[in-house]
């Protein structure tokens, strides 16, 4: 730590202050602001109304668990399978735009072209899009897939080049003396060699999208967002905050579940990494499927 | 007559500033060329030139080797893929010797497959087929970046330091391979070598890098 990076933080410190204060101006306007929300949180919020969980009167429910009818239930699953599905379309997508984007990959000429265009599938938010898609397909699930697949090219497409341009040098070197082609450096070399990367990106991205779905189902895009929109319109809050609990409990789970996975891909330096049959199976069905274990230099040499 | 693979015309190599200056060399079929000189000399940056990864800074380098699968190379990492088998990455050697538009996502014609099996056999790594590159040991890896490119069936081996981490036998069976290579396909290589007696012991000819200059030296 030296001298000039304290100035440095301090600057930063200085800046920040003072687009604040421009930005807020008087500071006077947040006095009663805490009261205000307390009051609100008082009348309108809390306790939350959890009848979102129970079973719609219309139409009438069938299923075994009555709770499977409910408002919370079929809006938080079109949400899961909106953000599933248009994260493998998206993956299709970002995939092959991703090599074109990388620098090593691709000569700069095609590199450029393919960056500005997965930078503007990126700069529109997916709300925008999700508008966008409506006047197209009229409000729906439809809308809100092409929206979200859209957005996921974008911001996949980007973490996946930046993935591959972090590619060791030699496997590329050794392809390009070979006199392999483009494509087969890609598909031979550069995927399995980032594998891990790809699919932890995939993961990140699908719980990126479960959470974004609630925010395009607010303009109408289906699943849960459209039900929140729908209390929120006739300001009924308390059920609007259980769907928000329904929510959050859900994204916990996923960031969890996406959490083991990606833990399971995540290869660090020389840490080895688990088959993924030892975590989700017991493991005398691990072993059964995994005879040899894998293990660091599997013949050790005399070297 | 015997073939010329490689012309170097007055090459002089390097980064922003020459490491190595006029280079007149010629490699013929059958070459056996042991590099020698201290770190950082500019060993791996002519390897790397002759390859067509860097640019001459000046002068001319003629290759008379096929474009695709002409060249094998050896980088000093190994080039190899980890997350792919052994199998996986001697494949891959072989795939350069198909057409360009085989499909990389096809498995590989039988005859290839039968180059692949031989050059694991010869390397003593076919009991390793099926494992990952990125468990084996550091010398389990040397054998197999060699036979990717034992299977490649190169014109012209270009390998950097590719027979460090290797005990005496391994040296001698990886060697032993390559040399077969080379006279079976009428090729020839160049290797980067700090141990100058084992460079002496497998090479027929010894090329020195001092100050800035490369000398052939008279094997010994």
């Amino acid at each position: 730590m030296n001298k000039r990076f304290f100035i440095f933080c301090g600057l930063l410190a200085m800046l920040t202050i003072y687009f604040f204060l421009d930005l807020v101006g008087d500071l006077g306007r947040l006095s009663g602001g805490w009261a205000n929300l307390v009051v609100f949180f008082n009348e309108s919020l809390w306790p939350p109304e959890w009848s979102v969980l129970e079973a719609q009167s219309y139409p009438v429910c069938e299923a075994r668990f009555e709770f499977t009818c409910s408002v919370a239930w079929l809006g938080m699953v079109e949400t899961i399978k909106i953000a599933f599905v248009a994260t493998i379309i998206g993956f299709i997508f970002a995939l092959p735009l991703s090599i074109l984007a990388a620098s090593n990959l691709s000569p700069i000429s095609i590199a450029l072209p393919a960056r500005i265009l997965l930078a503007g599938m990126r700069s529109l938010p997916s709300i925008i899009w999700a508008v966008l898609f409506m006047i197209v397909f009229d409000v729906g699930t439809l809308a809100g897939i092409c929206a979200m697949s859209f957005y996921t090219v974008g911001y996949l497409g980007k973490l996946q080049f930046e993935s591959l341009e972090g590619l060791k040098n030699a496997p590329l070197e050794s392809a390009k003396a070979m006199g392999m082609t483009r494509f087969e450096t890609a598909w031979l070399v550069a995927i399995p060699e980032s594998a891990n990367h790809l699919l932890s990106h995939l993961l990140f991205m699908f719980e990126y999208n479960v959470r974004h779905g609630t925010v395009i189902g607010l303009v109408g895009a289906g699943g849960i967002g459209l039900y929140i929109n729908t209390y929120l319109k006739l300001a009924q809050y308390d059920k609007v905050v259980a769907l928000l609990i329904v929510v959050f409990l859900v994204v916990v789970v996923i960031d969890f579940i996406s959490m083991i996975l990606r833990s399971a891909v995540n290869e660090e330096s020389d840490v080895e990494r688990p088959s993924w049959s030892s975590i989700f199976l017991p493991g005398a069905i691990s072993s059964a499927l995994h005879p040899t274990p894998m293990k660091r230099n599997v013949e050790h040499e005399s070297e | 007559m015997v073939e010329e693979l490689v012309h170097l015309h007055n090459v002089s190599v390097g980064y922003d500033e020459p490491l190595i200056e006029g280079i007149n060399i010629e490699i013929l079929a059958g070459d056996v060329i042991a590099v020698l000189g201290p770190s950082g000399i500019g060993k791996t940056t002519l390897l790397r030139t002759i390859a067509g990864l860097v640019r001459p800074l000046a002068g001319k380098v003629e290759l008379a080797v096929p474009p695709r699968g002409g060249l094998g190379y050896i980088p000093q990492r190994l080039g190899l893929v980890g997350n792919l088998t052994v199998r996986g990455n001697v494949e891959m050697g072989t795939r350069v010797g198909l057409s360009r538009w085989y499909p990389p996502f096809l498995p590989v014609p039988s005859i290839q497959r039968g180059f692949v099996d031989q050059a694991m056999v010869d390397l003593g790594i076919d009991h390793l087929a099926e494992q990952p590159v990125r468990i084996l040991s550091g010398g389990q890896q040397r054998r197999v970046a060699t036979a990717k490119t034992v299977a490649q069936r190169p014109k012209l081996v270009l390998a950097d330091e590719f027979l460090g981490e290797l005990d005496d036998d391994n040296v001698d069976i990886v060697m032993r391979t390559v040399n077969q290579a080379i006279q079976a396909e009428n090729s020839a290589m160049i290797m980067v070598e700090h141990h100058e007696e084992l460079a002496r012991e497998v090479a027929n000819r010894i090329w020195r890098i001092t100050d800035g200059r490369l000398v052939e030296e008279l094997k010994r």
